[in-house]
């Protein structure tokens, strides 16, 4: 897959017809809400979802009907049932006559007025929420860049600019901890391509069009940011390329004090580039270099370059030599357990590019532009990074895999797996779910591929409702070793049915990162336990295989499980499976 | 131009090129209804950088309005 500038909407429109009626590895379903006209967004989506491989099913509102479509409890769309509802609205609509003639209204009266259009907004989407668990995005307004006031706007108590923008303000206050609902900043994807682009006067009176059919694709792009997170179709790893793409100039050929990397023009592209990096390490997405040099001369500059932003430990891993960069980059996936369709790869070459491309087509290859004072706002304009939160484990996923790094050094001088495992000296945590876990199980449901015996996904506010039933039980493991905190890295969901005395694994897994350690066995083992004190006398539990999760499949015979019909049961005839490397602790 | 005229819309239009003529419009192309019409004139706008005065968009009803347009803005008919 190659990044690319965005075509023409008459290539969305042609497209989505031929693709009518097939079908991809993925699904969802999303409505879209509109207060005027925004033809062409429903073909811009579904097109970009199938170059996404995901199935994408359709509805979309009546002209200006949202709010019956919201209030009505038997609209056409609850009955859709969506994963995703897109809520477009516009400043025009919202401010109604205020904006044309805000200064015609008291002061006083344009604060309520604002005030009540916010509560207007959270009772409609309470409503929304009472009726579906499809996750809602609502837009913003776009702040007027007119006003009759003209210099004297910014003297004005209250005026229009600032209705708009404490419009904005308390919308996003009223559902920034809300897992449901997303504030789709609008405001912003105007001043990004500007508003005398994104509205068209022709379009606007001709057909009450508010977002230009140029600028359709755009948008659609952008709302594909929600999609993709909802599915856990992500990015999760940047490779890079050293010479023209971190640093100007080549490390082997202009040496450490000729490359191009200050804080003057041209060494400053770079400068800003790498912080551009940097600010996502620290989101949580992993860097890893992939470099055809000699890996002392490089090494040395990322070491002791005055100006390099990111250092040796930015680097989950790095492969600088002369091999080939498509043995590299499988050697980067396999080492950091990633799959290749979650990396971005940057380079500035052509040739590289092209031959990644061709290899390995999963990966994101970027087109880098030609010019290195657009890497930074080629790499600003990817709209893959996102997931539905941000949780601690993303914030602090740089460090841990650096401590994996160290992990692996101890591993290759310990003598044998179980020396290694001992001299780990791993701690796991039994959590319950509760305000600060439950976002991390639930982007564990949703991303674990491998190590899960059921690959079931669930949303966070699935994940609550769970939390809150007697009928089951939720609870995560906390790793650490001698190393470092590996975080919420297990999770499990039981269904407790004590009529029949029995146990029910609906949900374990295990990330990836701390696979092979026995972890698996101590979670598995703790749910035997508990269910053992309240009498329980079958766990039942079962194996769905997918194309990934072959490394669970013995974890239930290993324990002693018996396969009988579809399920495993575990009837307490053998005693638990013990684990004595690792020490269990409850919270 | 014309070439490239006729080329953007039989892409707008989902048509052979080879059914386009002087003549056509929204009254023979039946998938140019007002939406592909606002399309269509976004994208010559950007292909002959040139902007249709709202008049202009209301009034064209065929392709050799178009074309009358395009060369009275100094777009060259050669080609």
């Amino acid at each position: 897959m190659q990044s690319q500038v965005e075509p023409n909407l008459s290539y969305f429109i042609a497209k989505a017809q031929s693709i009518k009626g097939r079908t991809f590895q993925k699904k969802i379903k999303v409505a879209i809400l509109s207060s005027f006209t925004i033809n062409g967004l429903e073909e811009a989506l579904r097109v970009k979802c199938a170059e996404s491989d995901i199935t994408c099913s359709t509805y979309i509102c009546g002209y200006g009907q949202y709010n019956q479509d919201i209030f009505d409890q038997s609209s056409k769309l609850y009955e859709f049932s969506p994963d995703i509802t897109f809520v477009i609205i516009d400043t025009r609509t919202v401010m109604s006559t205020l904006f044309y003639s805000p200064y015609a209204t008291p002061v006083n009266d344009r604060r309520s007025y604002i005030d009540k259009r916010v509560a207007d907004f959270a009772n409609l989407i309470r409503t929304f929420k009472n009726r579906t668990d499809s996750k809602l995005v609502l837009t913003n307004c776009s702040i007027p860049t007119y006003s009759p006031y003209g210099i004297c706007e910014g003297k004005s108590e209250y005026g229009l600019k600032e209705m708009v923008y404490d419009f904005n303000a308390k919308l996003s206050d009223a559902f920034r901890s809300d897992p449901q609902v997303f504030i789709f900043d609008f405001s912003s994807f105007v001043s990004k391509y500007g508003e005398v682009n994104v509205l068209d006067y022709r379009q606007l009176l001709v057909g009450d069009i508010k977002v230009s059919l140029s600028h359709i694709p755009h948008l659609a792009e952008e709302l594909m940011g929600y999609v993709k997170a909802n599915l856990g179709v992500n990015r999760k790893c940047i490779v890079l390329d050293l010479d023209n793409t971190l640093w100007g100039g080549i490390i082997g050929e202009d040496g450490f004090d000729r490359i191009d990397l200050s804080l003057k023009p041209p060494g400053m592209a770079f400068v800003e580039f790498q912080r551009v990096l940097l600010a996502l390490y620290q989101r949580g997405i992993i860097l890893a270099i992939n470099s055809r040099n000699n890996e002392d001369e490089a090494l040395r500059a990322i070491r002791e370059h005055p100006y390099m932003v990111l250092r040796e430990e930015n680097f989950a891993t790095m492969k600088i030599n002369w091999n080939d960069k498509i043995s590299n980059m499988k050697e980067i996936a396999e080492e950091l357990n990633i799959g290749l369709e979650s990396i971005a790869y940057f380079d500035d070459d052509p040739i590289n590019r092209e031959l990644m491309l061709k290899a390995i087509p999963q990966i994101m290859t970027v087109n880098l532009p030609d010019d290195p004072s657009l890497y930074a706002s080629a790499l600003m304009r990817i709209n893959d990074f996102n997931t539905l939160t941000v949780t601690s484990e993303d914030r602090n996923r740089g460090e841990m895999y650096k401590q994996e790094q160290k992990r692996i050094v101890l591993k290759n001088s310990a003598s044998n797996l179980g020396d290694f495992l001992k001299q780990l000296e791993i701690r796991v945590t039994m959590k319950k779910a509760n305000g600060f876990t439950i976002p991390r199980i639930a982007q564990l449901t949703l991303k674990t591929n491998q190590f899960n015996l059921t690959t079931r996904r669930y949303q966070e506010e699935d994940v609550q409702m769970f939390a809150h039933d007697q009928t089951k039980w939720v609870g995560c493991a906390q790793t650490m070793d001698k190393f470092g905190d590996n975080g919420i890295t297990g999770v499990y969901i039981v269904n407790k049915n004590y009529a029949e005395k029995e146990w029910i694994i609906d949900t374990f897994l295990l990330s990836c990162r701390v696979m092979g350690r026995g972890i698996e066995d101590v979670m598995l083992g703790y749910i035997l336990s508990k269910a053992k004190e309240v009498g329980v006398e079958k766990v039942k539990a079962e194996f769905i295989p997918t194309k990934k999760n072959k490394p669970c499949e013995q974890l239930l015979p290993n324990f002693g499980f018996k396969k009988e019909g579809e399920q495993w049961v575990y009837s307490y005839h053998v005693p638990i499976k013990q684990t004595s490397h690792i020490e269990l602790n409850e919270d | 131009m014309s070439n490239d005229l006729l080329y953007i819309v039989a892409n707008v239009m989902e048509v052979q090129v080879s059914q386009i003529d002087d003549e056509s419009g929204p009254e023979t192309i039946e998938s140019w209804d007002s939406f592909r019409g606002l399309i269509l004139f976004e994208e010559l706008e950007s292909k002959f950088s040139m902007k249709f005065t709202l008049n202009e968009l209301l009034n064209i009803k065929k392709i050799k309005d178009i074309k009358n347009i395009l060369s009275v803005r100094g777009a060259s008919l050669n080609g």
